[in-house]
């Protein structure tokens, strides 16, 4: 009979009921998308962020101590280099899926026939790579310097063979009077090339003296085959804490088990120290301009979104709460009679509760696939990538519905039990 | 007593005496009402607030001399094309050889308290140079020298002197300095030896002389470059040229963020303003009897759409008014909690959330009152 | 000419016939009760003379005027100048005090006018209670609000329906001793009612049974000054 009732209700009041469900579902959607959203904004945001270049650079050992000043040492540096066979492995550490883009630099000292000297760089411009894992990734300066603004000609193709093309930057070519499509004809150490400018660019900074092209035609320059004098490596990273601060300067001072955890966070130290792991002879450090800057604008994105979120929880739950609460009143009349005929304070609140409850579940699981979908557009519209779902939504979700909805029947059930028979049934 | 008071009278004894149905209403449209004027104060106020926090990323100007070195006087006439408020700090750069333990070194001349405004990223371990005859030294150059902090160094400068004659020895200029903090930037700063400006103008003894100012200037990219074209154009000897690299990352970022908050908000205010439509709805329905009564005592269809319209009108006034502050106190809340700064007062979002939540609750209201004044109210009276 | 006149009324719902050619008329002072048992079609008698329902088929004079062919925007207009109703549920506006319950007929009708409506209830006894809830009010003071309500456009009929009905017998006799008042008063007076006791007082009493009319009875021993001798087509 109680089941029959509860049927009866559902089924027959389906309007009413339907409404309850509804706003419910409402509530679940929003708390669903935010929630997903909260919990993804720091990758997306992360992602976004890599528009400002590397955040980690990997040099030579020697080199560290004794690098460029002003970048202008050109001639035969300390020579000690890093290999560019071991490039590979980088997509090989533990946090490779966090490694997004990187790109290894040589630098070539070239003389032009009018006798002027200028910079050359060797690098990877959209290089592609098929890993050991199956995945596939364009990596090089095209991504990696996306602030800079090709002015005249294209940005070089490595896959339809751009060996004897090259990108010259703005302040160089004015100063050369050259344009895309002219031929550049430089002397290095070793041999002499005759490049094709495939593009001119404006970097807004010192590149813009300089010559970029491929790095095996930087190599046969100067004669430096397989060698590299940099690698900068884009990284996902985690904000610092403490404990990474402490590892940075040393990770021996670390107890085994904090170890670990710095070891499988994402820090850029622990990621340099991974990089430095499998190249060779090399010292990766986090370039701070962009590392910190990183963390402090996370911090403060995720930090929003959550207030945000608990906002807009807050929101859904005393919309549902509200709405439970009314919707149960306006049933007075009808309690009254089953009271009068002569149902139990507890058969009475254990209809009304189980009613609401077989509808907040139809009502927030409807809500939650409904939240999901503001999620996914919110993710493309914004960052153009889906918002990846995270399984705690769903409990926390169930939970918020759970007790959002048993919140909102309480005062309601409190009324309906203060309810005198003859009072609902005599309509006063 | 005329028809608009008892007007008035009747909507206000509805609104007071019912009061627990009406707290119910005035709270769902307040709570919407403080989501929206608090949302959107952020969704204004985010990137001015963001657009502090990227800042972190440093100079996003530089001052460069057209004709090898400039003053501080071309600064500051430089200086004074840009809003001052937006400005976050502005510091010079003076580059000169030195050497130290006889080796060269770049050592770079600044103002130390400008430099912690241009370049937060700077992680310096020990503190700032404060006064005279301390320093800061780059990390790989401490390594180098194997240099730590409280350590004294001497710092040799070769004065410049044209009228040197050939073979002359020229004494150095030497000043004995402390190491007070390494500086750890991950990038080429630590190659520098970094020296309050009035020590580097002792040690050299040429005063006046900057050669680059880096500036951090809290505005978008456009107006930016508004104001480089502006000072490299009207200034003589200062050439302003934008840090592309922040600048250009620094918009795309910011656009995203912005669409963020504003496609949140949006999400998060449909839903909101479909709460209070259905809180609306469900507190007209459980009146119909009321309506019929009152269409059963002579009231017109449109006599009785105006007096429960004039409710909900009141309602979403009040309620909007409650939700205006309280709005304005969670995006304060928020603001101090994320960015440590108070949030900037928007008076116009006043009469516009007023507006906002007397539409919806209007709306909302209209639709079931406009279905409930179509019941006969005959079935209405007997349906019991 | 009757203030009143239904000719060949016909309510028809489906196959169910709640009135099938009733003929009434009913005189300006007259009071009149309508009794029948449940579903008779008392109720839908009522509706239809306070012009809150329309005939299937038939015509409804009300002071010459054929109220079955008005629009429903019209019956309102009718309703709220020549119809005061009194209810079994009372039906008084919760939230309202008692005195504004009253105005808010004169809301709709013309303008509100608190001293006229203090002197309504006071015509009911009540003025002292003008202040007071519905909530506060007994069964029989709710009900002497609503008769205040009714009376107070001046209405050309009063149409109650199961006034009594909720209240017990010494209210009762109040609401009665009032209709007594108000007769004496000239106005024309319509009870809906299956109580043989309220109904026999009124000057006449018409018995409806399955829609029809069927028997009509004059009270011989009537107090009230009658005015007017009314015939009914049987």
């Amino acid at each position: 009979m109680f089941f029959r009732m509860i049927f009866g209700t559902l089924f027959r009041q389906w309007k009413k009921m339907l409404m309850i469900a509804f706003t419910i579902a409402l509530g679940a959607s929003l708390a669903t998308a935010m929630l997903s959203v909260m919990l993804d904004v720091g990758d997306k945001v992360n992602q976004e962020l890599k528009t400002y270049g590397a955040n980690i650079t990997v040099v030579p050992k020697e080199n560290s101590v004794l690098s460029s000043l002003y970048e202008v040492e050109g001639e035969g540096g300390t020579g000690a280099f890093l290999r560019e066979d071991e490039l590979g492995k980088i997509k090989t550490i533990f946090w490779a899926f966090n490694i997004i883009d990187y790109a290894p630099f040589i630098n070539a000292s070239v003389t032009l026939d009018d006798g002027t000297k200028a910079s050359a760089v060797g690098t990877w411009f959209n290089h592609h790579m098929e890993l050991p894992t199956g995945e596939q990734l364009d990596a090089g300066v095209k991504s990696m310097r996306s602030w800079w603004e090709v002015i005249d000609g294209k940005w070089l193709d490595e896959q339809t063979g751009g060996e004897n093309g090259a990108m010259v930057g703005k302040a160089l070519a004015e100063k050369l009077g050259i344009k895309s499509g002219d031929t550049l004809h430089l002397n290095g150490t070793v041999s002499e090339l005759t490049l094709d400018v495939v593009g001119v660019f404006d970097a807004g900074g010192e590149e813009d003296d300089k010559i970029f092209m491929p790095i095996d035609t930087a190599q046969s320059l100067d004669g430096l085959d397989g060698k590299i004098d940099s690698i900068e490596v884009s990284a996902l990273t985690t904000p610092e804490n403490d404990l990474a601060i402490k590892a940075a300067k040393d990770p021996k001072s670390l107890t085994i088990a904090q170890y670990e955890t710095w070891y499988c966070t994402a820090y850029a130290s622990s990621i340099c120290y991974q990089i430095q792991e499998v190249i060779t002879d090399s010292v990766a450090a986090p370039v701070r301009q962009v590392a910190d800057s990183e963390g402090a604008i996370l911090e403060k994105t995720q930090l929003l979104m959550t207030l945000i979120t608990i906002l807009s929880l807050v929101g859904a739950a005393l919309g549902i709460c509200n709405l439970v609460t009314a919707s149960v009143m306006e049933r007075s009349a009808e309690i009254g009679l089953m009271k009068a005929i002569g149902a139990q304070n507890s058969s009475v609140s254990g209809l009304v509760l189980t009613e609401i409850m077989v509808t907040a579940i139809f009502g927030g699981t409807a809500g939650f696939f409904a939240g999901w979908g503001f999620a996914q557009i919110i993710g493309h519209s914004v960052f153009g990538s889906a918002i990846a779902m995270r399984p705690v939504v769903i409990p926390l979700v169930a939970v918020l519905v759970v007790i959002v909805t048993l919140a909102g029947c309480i005062p309601a059930i409190r009324m309906l039990l203060r309810l005198s028979p003859c009072e609902v049934l005599h309509g006063r | 007593m005329n028809k608009r008071k008892m007007f008035l009278r009747m909507i206000t004894a509805s609104l007071i005496r019912r009061r627990s149905r009406m707290i119910v209403a005035l709270l769902s449209v307040a709570i919407g009402a403080a989501i929206l004027s608090g949302l959107v104060t952020i969704y204004i106020d985010v990137p001015r607030q963001m657009g502090a926090q990227f800042r972190n990323y440093g100079a996003n100007m530089i001052f460069t001399p057209t004709d090898g070195q400039f003053t501080s006087d071309d600064i500051t006439r430089g200086k004074s094309y840009i809003d001052s408020r937006e400005i976050v700090g502005v510091t010079p750069y003076r580059y000169e050889s030195v050497r130290i333990h006889e080796l060269p070194v770049m050592a770079a001349g600044t103002d130390m308290e400008q430099a912690k405004l241009t370049s937060p990223y700077w992680s310096v371990e020990g503190e700032y140079p404060s006064g005279n005859g301390q320093i800061l030294l780059g990390a790989s150059l401490a390594e180098q020298f194997r240099l730590g902090i409280g350590d004294e160094v001497t710092v040799n400068y070769t004065p410049e002197d044209k009228d040197r004659a050939e073979g002359e020895t020229v004494l150095d200029n030497t000043k004995d300095m402390t190491v007070v903090g390494i500086l750890e930037t991950g990038g080429p700063e630590e190659d520098y030896v970094y020296i309050p400006m009035t020590d580097l103008e002792e040690l050299t003894g040429i005063s006046g002389q900057i050669d680059i100012a880096e500036l951090s200037v809290s505005a978008k990219s456009d107006k930016l470059k508004e104001y480089a074209d502006k000072i490299s154009a009207n200034v003589p000897g200062v050439s302003a040229r934008l840090v592309k690299r922040v600048t250009e990352s620094e918009s795309t970022v910011l656009t995203k963020l912005q669409a963020l908050v504003l496609l949140v908000t949006v999400v998060v205010l449909a839903l909101t303003m479909i709460c209070v439509a259905t809180t609306m709805t469900a507190v007209v329905t459980e009146r119909r009897r009321e309506i019929g009564l009152r269409k059963a005592i002579g009231a017109s269809n449109g006599g009785i759409i105006a007096e429960f319209m004039g409710e909900g009108i009141m309602l979403g006034a009040i309620g909007g008014t409650i939700g205006v502050v309280l709005g304005f106190i969670f995006a304060q809340q928020v603001s101090i909690n994320v960015f440590s700064s108070s949030i900037s007062f928007m008076p116009l979002l006043i009469p516009i959330t007023i507006l906002v939540s007397v539409a919806v609750t209007g709306v909302s209201c209209l639709l079931p009152i406009r279905s409930a004044t179509q019941v006969d109210p005959a079935l209405v009276l007997k349906g019991e | 000419m009757s203030l009143l006149e239904l000719k060949n009324i016909y309510k028809i719902y489906g196959d169910l016939h709640a009135l099938d050619n009733v003929n009434l008329k009913v005189e300006k002072g007259e009071w009149l009760s309508i009794m029948g048992p449940s579903g008779s079609g008392k109720s839908t008698m009522m509706n239809i003379i306070g012009c809150m329902d329309k005939p299937s088929k038939g015509e409804v004079l009300l002071d010459g005027v054929d109220i079955a062919k008005e629009s429903s925007k019209n019956l309102t207009a009718i309703r709220r100048d020549k119809i005061g109703l009194i209810f079994q549920q009372f039906h008084l506006v919760g939230y309202l005090t008692a005195i504004e319950n009253v105005m808010l007929a004169q809301y709709y009708h013309s303008v509100p006018d608190e001293k006229e409506a203090l002197e309504a209830l006071d015509r009911v006894g009540l003025a002292d209670r003008a202040k007071h809830l519905p909530s506060q009010l007994s069964g029989g003071e709710q009900q002497r609000v609503c008769v205040a309500r009714a009376l107070i456009n001046y209405p050309e009929i009063i149409l109650a329906d199961e006034p009594t009905g909720n209240l017990d017998d010494a209210n009762e006799k109040i609401v009665v001793d009032l209709f007594h008042k108000l007769h004496n008063e000239g106005t024309t007076l319509i009870v809906v009612t299956h109580d043989p006791e309220v109904a026999e007082v009124a000057q006449r009493t018409v018995y409806l049974r399955n829609g029809k009319l069927h028997k009509e009875t004059i009270n011989e021993n009537f107090t009230g000054e009658i005015k007017f001798v009314s015939e009914v087509e049987l």
